[in-house]
């Protein structure tokens, strides 16, 4: 049984389910670095999602569909960006108050647009990227199949997402705006004495996080499932957070933590299939990514820093 | 021709002027060391010159032509640098990109960090400011953190250096050390604003001394036109008396007996490793210490803020071994804990809470769990003119008054309390030359009213001036005893650092009480 358990589509699976996480998490990672709190990726996320399938299903193009979601994304997270860095709310309440807000709205559009709840009709979709023939039998064969399943299988966002993880990496760490980033969400006040705009820095980091958060729910509608249903982000936003804390406030940090639970995710779909062969209630296999989630934010994993500065908002004096 | 010259500045903040046409030269070359007590408006005049606050009248000079300073970004283009008390360093990040942070050498947005690394070593070898480019600057002591404040100074292109208040946080040793920087850099052709309240400094290393007082130069003078004397007369108005008077004392009571105390420091570590002695009313003890040899611990566990591992406590006869805060307090025990900020005030509190914090359980301020508010405040306003609190009223928040203010308030609650014993950890940490006396007065106070002082300090001078006993201690263990007269700096300075040894027939002593202990 174990063999049909671990096979090329489960890691592939891994990979997939992780993407949408690992996107919201660099978005958070950038944002939270810039010492604003964005607990509203779940709402920026599910907004994406929805605007991605209107354009989709309006268009017939799934590209201008992934436009559409980043550029919702921005819009939202826009809001907070107000909220937070110009109004000095709580960041907390500011995101809260942006997931109920992206809830309502979607659901609401989606009965004035479509005229009925729960999902709309499926939308055109983002193919793979590649198109690679399977090799039959021998050693040789066996490996081509697996590097072709779990690598050569996915639809751009996905190894969009690596790169982006990769790029975002190498730009905190080697680029003016990765070291004012990193300095912004520590101590604000040091950046703004050597003459850098610390309202400026925060605000183009919330927008980024948006754009990120949307093309993980253009990710979720126009590669993962192919149409919207309400609510259909279904906690990742918050999964992602977690795995922007797991993987320490760093990008390539947070995409190997959602794969972590990425593959959480999939071993969990996988199992149900065997349901009736293993004596563990299926309610059991769901709750992994979640009991993960606790795990990891209860920092049973070693302890992370977070920014010093982080959900303070500045204040000239 | 000045470098920089202050016309007349004024700054007025709701309620205060800060400073009062405020004027001031500084040529190349010089050191100008500006001293005032706590709230003199020393550091608004900078923050003012570094453009962290608009002035509201007169005219910033910078080589003879008048400039305006809107932001810090301006002042640093002029040549002005400034190392604030609290350092403006992104603690996770290494010595180089705080050095370079704003101003990095690259293309493309992209940072190049060989020529940046260069550069750092180039301004650290020439003003001789030895420090590791890639540390991260949560990993440097205070004052190498200090060093990477003034590199950055530099790197920005520094001409003109403000210096606030710098050697609040350096121990006696690094104090040397940056002195010596300062030397140098005058060397190089800098100019230097020293902002400090510490007069033995001012004497040591300014060409000239400016005075400042509520908000306006009372004058200047020169290190060797001057003495301590005549400079603190100038800083507060008055004639200070520095050192202190007082009668011989004599033991009414035994208030305190510490017997064999062992206490454990947060890493589980015995940091107070049986220590024995006796404090009565009317006198005052003094424990002598480098920091870090148990004293904080000690402390703790007397006041209840520690559990002690072995050994007891009595206080007037009542066993309060293992008493907490509260049943300690009760029982009679005051505390100037030496972190204000973190022990003493609550920060967000107004004065009249904060001035009875403690005793907010007990009559007359509450009963049976209901608070009376018009017996806190006049309680609050009664301490407030006792004490001599500089405040408009009860309502402010403790977080806005001066540190000097902020000490009378925890003093004024923990000896208003009437205490059998007062407990007060380095009292007047911070303090200007007129706070310091205040409270050294109120603690000779509590000694002739027949109450029992421990004091905890690391300035030997307060511990010679005020103590009656001094009880030195080194690696949690007290070495040597000395009654007042006897001792002096640098017979306490020996023993404190281990010179006399950690008492070998002390110790043998002690390990028999142990052996005793255990057959017992």
């Amino acid at each position: 049984m174990l063999g049909s358990i671990i096979t090329p589509d489960l890691f592939a699976a891994a990979l997939r389910m992780a993407t949408p996480l690992a996107l919201a998490a660099i978005g958070g990672t950038i944002c939270e670095r810039s010492g604003v709190v964005n607990i509203a990726l779940e709402g920026i996320m599910l907004t994406g999602a929805f605007f991605g399938t209107v354009v989709a299903l309006a268009t017939g193009n799934p590209w201008l569909g992934v436009i559409a979601a980043m550029v919702s994304g921005v819009i939202v997270s826009a809001i907070h960006a107000f909220a937070s860095i110009n109004l000095r709310a709580d960041q907390v309440v500011s995101g809260t108050a942006i997931n109920i807000l992206a809830l309502g709205v979607t659901g609401f559009m989606m009965e004035r647009l479509y005229g009925h709840p729960g999902t709309t009709d499926p939308s055109a979709m983002l193919r793979p990227v590649f198109k690679f023939a399977m090799a039959d039998g021998g050693f040789l064969g066996t490996i081509w199949n697996w590097i072709n399943g779990i690598f050569l299988s996915h639809t751009p966002i996905v190894y969009m997402a690596i790169i982006i993880a990769i790029v975002a990496q190498w730009a905190m760490y080697k680029t003016r705006w990765g070291l004012h980033l990193r300095a912004l969400g520590e101590h604000p006040r040091a950046v703004d004495t050597v003459g850098v705009n610390v309202f400026r820095g925060r605000w183009v980091a919330v927008l980024i996080s948006g754009a990120l958060a949307g093309l993980a729910g253009a990710n979720l509608t126009l590669e993962q499932v192919g149409s919207f249903t309400e609510n259909m982000t279904n906690g990742r936003g918050f999964i992602a957070l977690a795995a922007n804390i797991f993987g320490r406030w760093t990008p390539v940090g947070s995409y190997l933590a959602s794969l972590l639970f990425g593959f959480a995710d999939a071993l969990q779909i996988k199992l149900q299939i065997f349901r009736g062969q293993i004596d563990i209630p299926p309610q059991f296999f769901l709750m992994l990514p979640y009991v993960l989630t606790v795990v990891v934010l209860a920092g049973v994993v070693g302890r992370a820093v977070a920014p010093a500065a982080i959900g303070k908002p500045y204040e000239k004096e | 021709m000045p470098v920089l010259e202050l016309r007349e500045i004024t700054k007025v903040f709701p309620g205060v002027v800060a400073n009062d046409r405020v004027s001031l030269v500084l040529e190349r070359g010089e050191i100008v060391a500006l001293l005032g007590e706590n709230g003199a408006g020393k550091s608004t005049l900078m923050n003012v010159v570094y453009g962290l606050l608009s002035s509201d009248g007169g005219q910033v000079l910078v080589d003879d032509k008048p400039v305006k300073i809107k932001s810090p970004r301006q002042a640093i283009d002029l040549g002005i640098g400034m190392v604030h008390q609290h350092f403006m360093l992104v603690e996770p990040l290494t010595v180089t990109e705080n050095i370079v942070l704003g101003r990095e050498p690259g293309r493309f947005g992209v940072i190049d960090f060989t020529t940046a690394h260069k550069k750092v070593q180039e301004i650290a070898t020439r003003y001789g400011l030895k420090v590791d480019p890639d540390a991260r600057i949560m990993d440097l002591s205070v004052g190498m953190q200090q060093r990477v404040e003034i590199l950055k100074a530099l790197y920005q292109g520094a001409r003109v250096l403000i210096l606030d208040e710098p050697t609040a946080v350096l121990t006696p040793q690094e104090a040397k050390e940056l002195f010596s920087v300062v030397r140098s850099l005058v060397d190089e052709g800098l100019s230097v604003v020293f902002i400090t309240h510490k007069l033995e400094e001012v004497m040591s290393v300014s060409d000239r001394i400016i005075v400042m007082r509520d908000g306006r130069v009372v004058g200047e003078t020169k290190p060797s036109e001057t003495d301590d004397v005549g400079l603190a007369r100038m800083m507060v108005g008055r004639d200070v008396v520095l050192s202190v008077e007082k009668g011989p004392s004599e033991c009414a009571a035994e208030v305190l007996e510490v017997t064999d105390l062992h206490v454990k420091d947060d890493r589980g570590l015995e940091a107070v490793r049986g220590v024995s002695f006796t404090v009565c009313g009317g006198e005052i003890v003094a424990l002598a210490g480098v920091s870090g040899n148990g004293q904080s611990e000690l402390i703790e566990a007397i006041v209840g803020l520690r559990r002690p591992v072995g050994g007891r406590l009595m206080l007037k006869g009542v066993d309060i071994t293992h008493a907490s805060a509260r049943v300690s307090i009760e029982a009679g025990v005051s505390h100037i804990p030496e972190d204000r900020h973190r022990r003493g005030l609550v920060l967000e509190f107004d004065l009249a809470e904060n001035l009875i914090l403690g005793d907010h359980r007990m009559p007359p301020y509450a009963t049976r769990g209901i608070m009376h508010p018009s017996a806190v405040t006049a309680t609050a306003e009664k301490r407030i003119a006792d004490y001599d609190i500089r405040t408009p009223s009860w309502h402010v928040l403790a977080s806005n008054l001066s540190g000097g203010n902020q000490q009378k308030v925890v003093v004024a609650r923990e000896i208003g309390r009437n205490p059998e014993l007062l407990v007060a950890a380095q009292p007047t940490r911070g303090l200007d030359v007129g706070a310091i006396e205040f409270v050294h007065r109120q603690i000779l106070k509590e000694r002739e009213s027949g109450k029992a002082v421990l004091l905890v300090s690391l300035e030997l001078e307060e511990v010679l001036s005020l103590a009656d006993r001094i009880l030195v201690i080194y690696e949690g263990r007290i070495v040597r005893e000395f009654t007042a007269g006897e001792a002096d700096e640098e017979t306490l300075g020996y023993f404190m650092t281990g010179g006399g040894g950690t008492k070998l027939e002390d110790e043998g002593r002690t390990e028999h009480a142990e052996m005793a202990e255990g057959d017992a």
